[in-house]
């Protein structure tokens, strides 16, 4: 075959290819699975790509990706888990950005949950079991106790908190029951029927809660990461995540 | 000491073991070739099986009775049983073994104790050995000894001495001889030799698939033979 | 050895301890009649004895957690009648090592039993031994290397367990944290020295328990 028909073949390639529908790994923080789940299902068909989403603590997310996991999206719960990435340059270039924000609550249980007029009643006798996300590692149990600590709550309910896997273990603990009462995400409360908001952290007096989202270094669909990446900062994605209860990032 | 045993039905496979019979004597025999029901027979009246039916009194005093609900548990019977094998406790040295029983016995006869079992038997030198190191024909004498110093009122011996070769047999004979003379404990001899008969049993009763298929003393039911020194007549 | 690390090892030490003394009795008593005697349904209950060894760990714990909850149906009983909580807490942590380590120990223990002779019991019946009196001086003792082999083969499952433990204690740290979860823990957090140092701990105990098992089990009374 002449070389010149070879050549036009292969530079046609790339573009056959990116043409081609993509499998895409989005490992996005606990609290973001219901808004996720749905923008993905109005994109996947507009865009004949396909989601892979891997819900789960961002702590444990940053892990598997420092591990090798094959992410292509990184949508983490703080900002600390990005900087971490960033650091081991395993975030692509120019692609990060702060795109959501969030108010912490405390919920008890729907079904004759304790009764909290204020925070202060936390460090009360009534409230046996105290749920938070892994203080240490998970960002909703950081910032819990972030504002706990301001509140000068901590030290007083640090014997009766439970650490759980992630904020939604966290609510599940309080559905259960076996949990008194839990801190969880605005956004966690309101999908859930089985808990009630006892009480609301105002923006001034919470902390500050950033969702940041980037593609993978080195992400297998790096052209199909970032247009979906670009989708959740458009306006349709934007008014689902405002659905669910998330702010705009301050 | 008779033993009644008294439409005695228990289905084994592949028959079903019937027994309508009164043993007396001092020794009575019980014979048949392996299979026949022999074993389960002797662990009816022990009181370790159930049959289906019939009574089992022993002395006059029902033991097992399946229309009347009665059964006396087999440690309450005072019925020694010696299996094939002597089955002597491995854990336990020789003494512990022949007193095993012993203590458990509110009445003692006086001639069954300690001393006069172990030098009728011959055992006493083997008091504190480990059943390991013991012979056949010496645990054979041990397990008998355990019986007998358990103070039973009717003893029940199991072809003690099958899977013992020949010359041993005949060593140990004269020890059963002389627990049927010294002690005066009834026995009920489960074998198939009947050599064993001849020399021991002053009743006989053949067992065939189950079933009583003859009654009688030995001289009435054991001819000379060619070959094994006796055999039962007729075939 | 770090402060931390000794409190985690003599935590998860005490409550397989505990957990194997619990399971004990019952387990043995099971044992003995799974080897002894014959009942209709009997299958059954070998099979539900079986499964803790057989299902995913965690699918026990959730079983255990619906069960022992503050609302389900046992624990909301052991808490209004004795004020126990189980979830959440060290007997949570408890409940989940016994239930997993007994079908190790019914297993061992059965095998036990039915490796003595039953004409030794029966004989022994006739000598005029009653029941319990054949129990303890003819079966336990013969049955007995077995008996401890199973034992300790229950009490080194213990001390691994995590899956069931997770789900119905949780990772609270000194009040749940046994060496497994802490390793589960410290690896989340990116602290794998120290997670290592409590894999060194966790192999010697383990090594140690199933190797003396081993050689309980190895060596046959003559």
């Amino acid at each position: 075959m002449p070389l010149r028909r070879l050549l036009a073949l292969a530079s046609a390639l790339p573009l056959a290819l990116a043409a081609r529908a993509a499998d895409l790994n989005v490992f996005a923080a606990a609290s973001l699975s219901d808004a996720l789940k749905e923008i993905a299902r109005a994109y996947e068909p507009a865009s004949g790509d396909t989601l892979h989403v891997n819900l789960a603590a961002s702590s444990t997310l940053a892990l598997q990706i420092r591990q090798g996991a094959p992410a292509d999206v990184f949508f983490s719960a703080d900002e600390a888990k990005m900087d971490d990435l960033a650091k081991a340059g395993l975030i692509a270039a120019g692609t990060r950005v702060s795109l959501l924000s969030n108010t912490l609550v405390i919920v008890v249980n729907a079904d004759g949950g304790a009764a909290i007029a204020s925070p202060a009643d936390l460090a009360k006798p009534a409230i046996g079991h105290l749920a938070l996300a892994e203080p240490q590692t998970v960002p909703a149990g950081i910032y819990a106790k972030e504002w706990l600590q301001g509140a000068g709550l901590w030290k007083k309910v640090i014997d009766k908190v439970v650490p759980t896997e992630n904020v939604r273990a966290c609510l599940a603990a309080v559905e259960s029951g076996n949990a008194d009462a839990g801190i969880v995400y605005k956004t966690d409360a309101l999908i859930s029927k089985k808990v009630k908001v006892a009480y609301e952290v105002s923006v001034a007096d919470g902390p500050k809660i950033s969702y940041p989202l980037a593609v993978v270094q080195g992400a297998k669909n790096g052209a199909a990461a970032r247009k979906f990446t670009a989708y959740l900062a458009s306006p349709p994605a934007r008014a689902v995540f405002e659905q669910y209860g998330f702010l705009p990032a301050r | 000491m008779s033993v009644e045993l008294a439409g005695l039905r228990l289905p084994l496979a592949p028959f079903t073991l019937e027994v309508d019979a009164v043993l007396a004597g001092r020794v009575c025999a019980i014979f048949g070739a392996s299979g026949a029901g022999k074993t389960s027979l002797l662990e009816v009246i022990a009181g370790l099986r159930h049959p289906a039916a019939g009574r089992v009194a022993v002395g006059g005093a029902t033991l097992t009775d399946v229309a009347g609900r009665v059964f006396v548990a087999p440690e309450r019977r005072a019925i020694g049983y010696v299996p094939q094998e002597g089955a002597l406790f491995p854990h336990l040295s020789v003494r512990r073994n022949l007193l095993y029983g012993h203590s458990l016995r509110t009445e003692r006869p006086a001639g069954l104790n300690f001393t006069h079992v172990t030098e009728v038997l011959e055992i006493a030198a083997l008091a504190e050995r480990a059943i390991a190191t013991l012979s056949g024909g010496e645990r054979q004498r041990v397990a008998l000894g355990r019986a007998l110093l358990a103070a039973p009122r009717l003893l029940l011996l199991d072809e003690p001495l099958a899977g013992l070769d020949a010359p041993l047999r005949e060593r140990l004979l004269p020890y059963l001889a002389r627990v049927r003379d010294e002690f005066k404990v009834p026995m009920l001899y489960v074998t198939h030799s009947p050599d064993e008969v001849m020399a021991l049993c002053d009743d006989v009763l053949v067992l065939d698939r189950g079933r009583v298929t003859r009654r009688g003393s030995p001289q009435e039911l054991f001819v000379p033979a060619k070959g094994p020194r006796y055999e039962l007549r007729g075939g | 050895m770090s402060a931390e690390a000794w409190q985690v090892t003599w935590f998860t030490a005490g409550v397989a301890a505990l957990s194997t003394l619990l399971i004990l009795p019952f387990g043995t008593a099971l044992a003995w009649l799974l080897a002894r005697r014959e009942w209709r349904g009997k299958s059954v209950v070998e099979t539900l004895v079986a499964l803790p060894l057989v299902m995913p760990p965690v699918a026990t714990g959730l079983l255990l957690l619906k069960l022992l909850g503050r609302r389900g149906p046992l624990g909301g009983w052991l808490e209004r009648t004795f004020g126990w909580e189980i979830v959440f807490t060290w007997r949570g942590v408890v409940v989940a090592t016994a239930v997993m380590s007994f079908p190790l120990l019914v297993r061992t223990a059965r095998v036990a039993f039915e490796g003595v002779n039953p004409r030794l019991e029966r004989v022994a019946r006739t000598l005029g031994a009653g029941p319990w009196r054949v129990f303890t001086t003819i079966t336990l003792p013969l049955a007995s290397r077995g008996l401890v082999a199973g034992t300790l083969l229950a009490f080194a499952r213990a001390l691994g367990e995590f899956g069931a433990t997770i789900m119905v204690a949780g990772y609270i740290p000194g009040q749940t944290a046994t060496l497994a979860l802490s390793i589960y823990h410290l690896v989340q957090l990116g602290r794998d020295p120290e997670a290592l140092g409590l894999l060194g701990i966790s192999v010697a105990l383990a090594f140690g328990a199933v190797w003396l098992s081993e050689f309980l089990l190895r060596r046959r009374p003559a």
